[in-house]
């Protein structure tokens, strides 16, 4: 077996076992569970990214030429989004999610493994170096915020839930159960030490309610982060996400002129590309609209990730054009 | 009311309305579900192919509507381009009417409690020292800091990454910079392509320049896969002399990703083929109809009557066990494949080596003697390209500006007498107040601190 190999079982391992200790985290909250989970993700991305290091170093070739290799580093650079944003914003919530899906991409990957196959020759550029590192990390953030935009739409559905169940009009005493997040309303002052500072009051008062009373889904459900506090990660990622897009676009239109003389020849990836594009420019704009913000923005992410993966995937393997480089 | 003033002022209803929606943001964004929309109808619906392609392809009815509403042409129908042109205009509207009337609130007075992000800190000490650690503290973090007298109170003011304020107009402007550079080029740009057999030489039309094909080489290398043995494309290059405007003959290469720039037109190695003289005889005579010259794989000649000849495809290694076409794509044995097309409909093919013929009937036989490889050049002219270069780096400054700079105000005010002194502080941002509750959090302790006892080095 060689060390690429051995390299790609630990981050399958790895991957598989902190999602599966991850999720348990997310369901119980227990910080042991989280303090497994976490290195086991290190582990598996850094396994990852020193399997993709020595195949380069092996034959030469430059990783990334390839499905196999492109999926490779889409689940590596996902789970290292999620590192950098779990440490910086404590998303680690997400974490049990992003490493399944993670695992599942690096499972998909190895069927697409032809072993070391050199470059055709329109690929042979070092625009590679730069255009696919891009374009890749946009996909792995949009994954990352689909994720949290999935909770976001859990926890919003869940509080609408609790709001029916109960006998007072929680819809109507908070904006939570009728739109998504308004500011002004959820904020009220505590007491901190000396200092009284203005922090959110919760934006899900169904949710706590429940709580309160011992519904077991309200207890879980009230240990995610506020409504807002979720939008605002999911604002976050897509934020470093539509630049790198934008960036693996525009990186892409210049290696297309230089490679097939032209920025944009209306290929079906890049036009794809540029779908996805307008989905997530879409929910940048909507985005600063006070009634968009919340439950819209979240499913707009979830739709812009769909889009994503049709791009990545489904273009790649269905739709035969100037990027079809499937093996 | 006269008429005249009866049409200006409907006139300028008129206008205000235009400019109200093309300065929505709801209308912007449902431009770019449009956009989104055609573009995704490209993407699935193969685009430039003969009429013949999707009533082959698609059930009748859908063959109908992709042809009647040029979806088979999206990307350049009126529709596509009328909707680009809907969103440059909400751009250029958005732009004058919001983005750049945007200006900071006014410094004013506010309710510290009113303002969801705020809090209050106690403080004990002199007024004067303790306004001065505050001021200190702030500049120290990068804050721009204002003190206002208002309604008799003393105000301090402290912005941040104002500037950034404009990362949306600044993005606005590269997408407006990026339409000039590709409306230069469709204005007086131009490109084409060439297909040049190997010894000949193509004059190309728009520059005058000749390119002779002295050599085209290209490289496979068989590779064991899982799936079996691939061909795999290496290289392609062709070896070519080249006169210019100036005259002089000049010897270059062109690789795939490596163009050639003759008198700033650049030429790119797009694609190669294989070349077949076709040889058609009756009762031995070669017939008017023969093709003079080497057929490019898709071309036809005509047989008489309806009927035409057309050269399929080249097929580079026939296997000699099974008579069939290999998957070595290099000339080992090669063939080609001739199709029978009557009235425009293709009926049946077959496969002729190289150096053979077939009987047709009647009297008719079709030889392939030879062949010769070609190189597909692509050229271009783009007087855009640096506009649509700087345009890209200006979009690119904006986002990342709107994106990663936010803007806040912190409004601070000291209340209190004598020694005994609470600080207020509020904070807004153009993002809303979930985006700055936890640096506002820091920021508060560490102010905290800084009023309590001077140390600066805290937050920013």
């Amino acid at each position: 077996m060689q060390l690429d190999q051995i390299l790609l079982a630990v981050a399958i391992a790895a991957y598989v076992t902190g999602a599966l200790v991850l999720i348990a985290y997310f369901l119980s909250r227990s910080e042991l569970m989280l303090r497994i989970g976490t290195p086991l993700a290190i582990v598996g991305c850094v396994a990852q990214f020193a399997e993709l290091g020595t195949r380069w170093a092996i034959s030469g070739i430059w990783p990334l030429t390839n499905l196999y290799g492109s999926l490779s580093l889409f689940s590596a650079m996902g789970v290292l989004i999620f590192l950098i944003f779990a440490f910086r914003y404590r998303v680690w919530f997400a974490g049990g999610f992003v490493l399944l899906i993670a695992a599942i991409a690096l499972g998909y990957a190895t069927t697409w493994n032809e072993g070391f196959m050199p470059p055709v020759p329109a690929l042979q550029s070092y625009w590679i170096k730069i255009h696919v590192p891009l374009v890749v990390s946009s996909y792995a953030s949009f994954m990352l915020s689909a994720v949290v935009s999935v909770l976001y739409l859990i926890k919003y559905y869940g509080e609408r839930r609790f709001a029916r169940g109960s006998t007072m009009n929680v819809a109507a005493a908070t904006p939570a159960g009728s739109i998504p997040v308004t500011v002004q309303s959820t904020y009220t002052a505590l007491a901190d030490d000396e200092i009284v500072i203005g922090t959110p009051r919760g934006d899900t008062p169904a949710i706590a309610a429940a709580a309160e009373n011992g519904n077991a889904v309200a207890l879980w459900l009230a240990t995610l982060p506020s409504l807002a506090k979720l939008d605002v990660m999911i604002y976050r990622v897509v934020g470093v996400g539509l630049p790198l897009l934008t960036i693996g676009i525009i990186t892409g239109a210049m290696w297309a002129k230089e490679s097939w003389g032209a920025y944009w020849q209306w290929d079906p990836k890049e036009t794809a590309a540029l779908v996805s594009w307008i989905v997530y420019a879409s929910y940048m704009h909507l985005h600063t609209r006070n009634a968009w913000r919340g439950m819209r923005s979240a499913w707009l992410s979830v739709f812009g990730f769909a889009t994503i993966m049709f791009c990545y995937l489904g273009v790649n393997i269905w739709i035969s054009g100037l990027h079809s480089y499937k093996v | 009311m006269t008429a005249a003033e009866h049409l200006r002022a409907g006139l300028q209803e008129s206008v205000d309305d235009f400019l109200r929606l093309f300065a929505s943001v709801y209308f912007a964004v449902s431009l770019f579900a449009v956009w989104g929309f055609l573009t995704l109808i490209g993407v699935i619906v193969e685009q430039g192919k003969v009429p013949d392609f999707y009533w082959a392809n698609y059930a009748p009815p859908l063959a109908r509507l992709i042809l009647r509403l040029d979806l088979d042409n999206i990307y350049h129908s009126l529709a596509y381009v009328g909707i680009i042109g809907l969103i440059l205009t909400s751009l250029a509207v958005c732009t004058f009417k919001r983005v750049i009337p945007a200006r900071l609130p006014p410094l004013r007075a506010v309710t510290i409690e009113r303002i969801p992000l705020h809090a209050t800190i106690p403080v004990e000490g002199d007024e004067r020292e303790i306004r001065n650690r505050i001021e200190q503290f702030f500049r120290a973090g990068g804050w721009f800091v204002r003190k206002r007298e208002l309604g008799g109170e003393e105000w301090t003011f402290a912005d941040r990454h104002n500037w950034a304020r404009r990362g949306v107009l600044v993005a606005h402007i590269g997408f407006v910079i990026i339409a000039a550079g590709t409306t230069w080029y469709w204005a007086s740009g131009f490109s084409g392509d060439t297909a040049i057999l190997t010894g000949a030489t193509a004059v190309i039309p728009q520059t005058g320049a000749q390119i002779k094909l002295d050599r085209f080489n290209y490289r496979f290398d068989p590779i064991q896969t899982k799936a079996g043995l691939v061909y795999q494309p290496i290289d392609y290059v062709s070896q070519v002399e080249y006169v210019g405007k100036d005259g002089i003959a000049r010897s270059a290469t062109i690789r795939v990703n490596h163009p050639l720039d003759i008198d700033g037109t650049l030429y790119y190695q797009a694609a190669y083929g294989f070349g077949a003289q076709f040889v058609l005889t009756k009762d031995g005579r070669v017939t008017a109809n023969s093709p003079a010259e080497l057929l490019k794989e898709g071309d036809s000649f005509s047989v008489g009557g309806d009927r035409a000849l057309e050269y399929a495809q080249f097929v580079g290694t026939v296997d000699p066990k099974t008579g069939r076409p290999s998957n070595d794509p290099r000339p080992n044995n090669p063939a080609v494949v001739v199709r029978m097309v009557v009235g425009g409909a293709a009926m049946a093919a077959g496969m002729i080596p190289i150096g053979s013929s077939i009987d047709l009937g009647g009297g008719y036989r079709l030889a392939v003697p030879r062949y010769a490889i070609y190189s597909g050049l692509q050229y271009r002219y783009d007087p855009g390209m640096g506009l649509v270069g700087i345009g890209a780096f200006v979009l690119l400054t904006g986002l990342c500006t709107a994106f990663y700079f936010l803007p806040a105000r912190l409004y601070v005010k000291l209340n209190g007498s004598e020694r005994k002194w609470t600080l207020g502080i509020a904070a807004t941002t153009v993002k809303g107040y979930e985006v700055f509750e936890d640096q506002f959090r820091e920021l508060v302790a560490a102010l905290r601190r800084a009023a309590r006892t001077g140390e600066t080095n805290a937050c920013s």
